[in-house]
């Protein structure tokens, strides 16, 4: 009966959803103006850049002089090319924003496909240097590929169709929210952590550094941050509070640019959501979609419907596994979990000859540079793929059947450090995969950490 | 239902903030200051450390000339103990590669340009026969352990020492080793005496390039590369090394190490303390993890730790040479070199983490 009911409460639903007006909807044609300044800026950004990367000698840091590079998960066969073509690359990878900046027509889509293209290869070659924001990059790139060939940037009489601008829109919004929501947690609400030690580590800024070392300045900041982070899409989108939120937009990126490392990508936020605004006085009409829907448009749908769906699910997998998620990192990356903890350990690695049962200690310099070991030290899956590589290496300099141990000690979020990973485990014997990893030590297991303080 | 998700999220921050205020009526947390921290360390630390050292060094330049001039046993006894006290003083002089003593160009960190170890005795013999040129990539031929080769003998023989320097060449080479160390300690200590210590006091953030993450990274560096160079490759606790490999100490000629690595280990609290070398103890970084969250409990950590090192280092024999003692009996200083292994994290990474010191020139958003 109830079985029933529920059926035909699902049937009427499902029909009461009149898809062909959200369609037709979306495919109303509006002015290009917000979109011409969305590609205009993220492309002259991108630019910006790709030449930054080169001139800080970031290529030869990053990618030619490391003797080790991470992989992510399915990408192993990524390899970073010699540093000249890395160049080349990273000068095509320039020209290709520019492209996409002012380019129309065939140029246009070369340019997006070339920056899709030459942004992902270089953020795939190191799992070190994953960012958010720099998947943020490769999913907008992703995007303007599949977008229809834009106007020219200054014709601001065109139309394109809506779509164009939800898909950015709803891209962005997703952003931000997944970050407020993954802020909704004990550390950060309750003991304002980490703010509580990145604010006063901070207190030569100009005129707030003097601020920061109050306690109640890093609950305000995590509140505020939260809230921020949840709510900014809907007072962008609604338009009598469009300009007050863009400003809190602009005040809230600087001031995480003043605080963090980040480089450019507070500007890339503050680019990013001039998509909210129409940039015209006159009211303008939306016209009906030019011809009925074709099946090309019925292809991009699915797609978009299929990666919406992807970028709304993913992030939520690491629910399927056990323990805490800051932890154990299981189901962390891809979340927009940004500037969320403070993390750091120490990774010991020992490396046993299984025929003459000598043990030695890796010195991990030789091999990784600081950022490499900083961040393989906390993260389960690079301490794997380090130690896979330490076996390896070991093995061709004459080591039988190297079995491979790590003793790693993290701190989270000033907590005392404990152990990461089980130290009696070997590495060698392990694989990486989606399956939970057994060897990581839950963090409610060690005692200090379960009281929380 | 987002609507009033938010109208909740709302309220209750409202709520926190209020008590966040109630909370913030003594709101200043301890609040710390990194200049005076500098000032400390520039002042009785780093300046006092090259100004003795530079001292000895000049010591040293001396008895190596009236040795060259008259090379007997007892002008090289007094070389050999002028050699002893620069090498000591080098200890405490030896954790602060950046700036001055930073690499710029080819030349690299003080620290590898007079300290390398072990050197190569083809290097520096070839050298002697040829010419020698302090500037080249040979660090390996030079520094304050290619001296140590030319004058001590690992046999004891101080005679046949003495014989080895009836050669020109030889007494130009030990002239030229020593005038070289003694120029690029002056460097140092002038840039520091001229300007570079308020430059370095006045730096006083955390992000990299700034004065506490330089001081902190080296001083990690210092305390790592003892345990790693001065007591895990002689150990032969490297993975691939199937035997300990004494001849890789530090200080090997002479027979030092030991003394050696004691004078390094207390220069390493020295700068946990921010204590100089005449007792005057300012703010280090244990002042300044006083001031931190979670820093009370790392600092009790860190020093129950640091008695563990002390007794592991109390137990290791003055006599005989360290490289014999890792033939004979290994175990002490096996010991001291789990302890210090134990030691590491909360100088490496903990430390770093609740100070909010960067390291690396891009943060990871993970952490």
């Amino acid at each position: 009966m109830l079985l029933v009911l529920t059926g035909t409460f699902l049937a009427n639903f499902l029909a009461s959803i009149r898809i062909e007006v959200l369609s037709n909807k979306l495919r109303e044609r509006v002015r290009a103006t917000p979109f011409s300044v969305f590609r205009g800026v993220f492309g002259l950004l991108m630019a910006f850049g790709a030449a930054r990367f080169m001139w800080l000698g970031w290529i030869e840091d990053h990618y030619s002089d490391p003797i080790v590079h991470f992989h992510y998960w399915g990408f192993g066969w990524v390899e970073p090319f010699s540093a000249e073509i890395l160049y080349a690359i990273h000068w095509v990878m320039l020209l290709a924003a520019f492209g996409v900046m002012l380019g129309t027509r065939w140029l246009y889509r070369l340019s997006a496909l070339t920056l899709f293209l030459t942004f992902t290869y270089t953020e795939l070659i190191d799992l070190t240097y994953y960012l958010n924001h720099y998947y943020y990059v490769s999913i907008v790139c992703a995007l303007l590929c599949i977008v229809p060939s834009p106007p020219s940037l200054w014709d601001r009489e065109a139309r394109i169709p809506r779509w164009v601008l939800v898909v950015f829109k709803f891209q962005i919004a997703i952003v931000y929210i997944y970050a407020g929501l993954a802020k909704i947690n004990y550390d950060w609400l309750v003991l304002a952590l980490p703010l509580k030690i990145w604010l006063p580590a901070h207190d030569t800024v100009p005129v707030l550094g003097p601020l920061f070392a109050w306690s109640v300045t890093a609950y305000i900041f995590s509140w505020f941050g939260m809230l921020y982070d949840c709510l900014i899409v809907f007072f962008l989108l609604y338009k009598p509070t469009r300009i007050w939120a863009y400003l809190t937009v602009i005040a809230f990126h600087s001031l995480t640019g003043l605080l963090f490392q980040i480089g450019i990508f507070p500007l890339v936020m503050m680019g990013g959501t001039l998509i909210f605004f129409d940039f015209e006085r006159r009211p303008q009409l939306a016209l009906a979609p030019k011809a009925p829907v074709r099946p090309r448009e019925r292809v991009l749908a699915a797609v978009l419907l299929l990666h919406f769906a992807f970028q709304l699910i993913f992030p939520w997998r690491y629910l399927l596994y056990e323990g805490n998620v800051f932890w154990t990192e299981q189901g962390y990356r891809f979340g927009w979990r940004v500037m969320l903890m403070e993390k750091a350990g120490t990774a010991t690695f020992y490396v046993k000859d299984s025929q003459t049962g000598r043990e030695g200690v890796v010195d991990n310099r030789e091999f990784l540079n600081p950022h490499q070991e900083k961040q393989m030290a906390m993260q389960p899956d690079m301490i794997l793929q380090f130690a896979h590589f330490l076996g390896t290496h070991y093995a061709e300099k004459g080591v039988q059947d190297p079995q491979v141990r790590a003793e790693v000690y993290v701190t989270l979020n000033a907590r005392p450090s404990r152990l990461l990973i089980d130290p009696t485990v070997d590495l060698m014997k392990e694989t990486d995969s989606f399956r939970p990893k057994t060897w990581i030590v839950p963090f409610e297991n060690n005692a200090e950490n379960a009281l929380s303080q | 239902m987002n609507r009033r998700f938010y109208s909740t999220a709302l309220l209750l921050a409202l709520l926190v903030g209020f008590f966040a205020c109630e909370e913030g009526e003594t709101p200043i947390q301890n609040s710390f200051d990194r200049g005076e921290m500098l000032e400390n360390m520039a002042q009785n630390l780093i300046i006092p450390a090259y100004t003795d050292l530079q001292t000895r060094v000049g010591a040293l330049e001396s008895s190596a000339e009236s040795f060259t001039q008259n090379p007997d046993v007892n002008s090289l006894q007094s070389l050999q103990a002028a050699w002893e006290a620069a090498y000591s003083s080098w200890q405490y002089a030896n954790a602060y590669n950046f700036g001055p003593a930073g690499e710029e160009g080819i030349r690299r960190s003080l620290l590898e340009e007079v300290g390398t170890f072990p050197v190569s005795e083809e290097k520096i013999e070839n050298a002697i026969t040829g010419t020698a040129n302090f500037n080249d990539f040979n660090r390996d031929a030079r520094g304050f352990l290619a001296v140590e080769y030319l004058i001590f003998e690992t046999g004891n023989s101080n005679a046949t020492v003495v014989e080895a320097f009836a050669s020109q060449n030889r007494k130009d080479f030990l002239l030229g080793a020593v005038a070289d160390i003694e120029r690029r300690v002056t460097e140092v200590l002038s840039a520091w005496n001229s300007g570079y210590a308020s430059e370095f006091t006045q730096n006083r953030g955390t992000d990299v390039g700034s004065s506490t993450s330089m001081l902190y990274n080296e001083f990690v560096k210092s305390f790592e590369s003892a345990k790693n160079f001065k007591l895990g490759l002689p150990l032969g606790r490297r993975p691939g090394q199937t035997q300990a490999e004494p001849q890789l100490v530090e200080a090997w000629y002479s027979g030092t190490s030991t003394t050696m690595l004691k004078e390094h280990l207390q220069a390493i609290e020295r700068i946990w303390q921010g204590r100089g070398g005449q007792g005057q103890n300012g703010p280090g970084f244990r002042e300044y993890l006083q001031s931190v969250e979670g820093g009370a409990a790392l600092i009790e950590a860190t020093e129950a730790q640091m008695t563990a090192v002390k007794a592991a280092l109390e137990a290791l024999p003055d006599s005989p040479p360290l490289s014999e003692q890792i033939q004979l009996a290994p175990e002490p200083a096996d010991r001291l070199h789990t302890e210090l292994q134990k030691q590491t994290r909360f100088y490496k990474s903990d430390m770093s983490s609740l100070l909010g010191i960067s390291i690396t020139f891009s943060s990871g958003d993970g952490d």
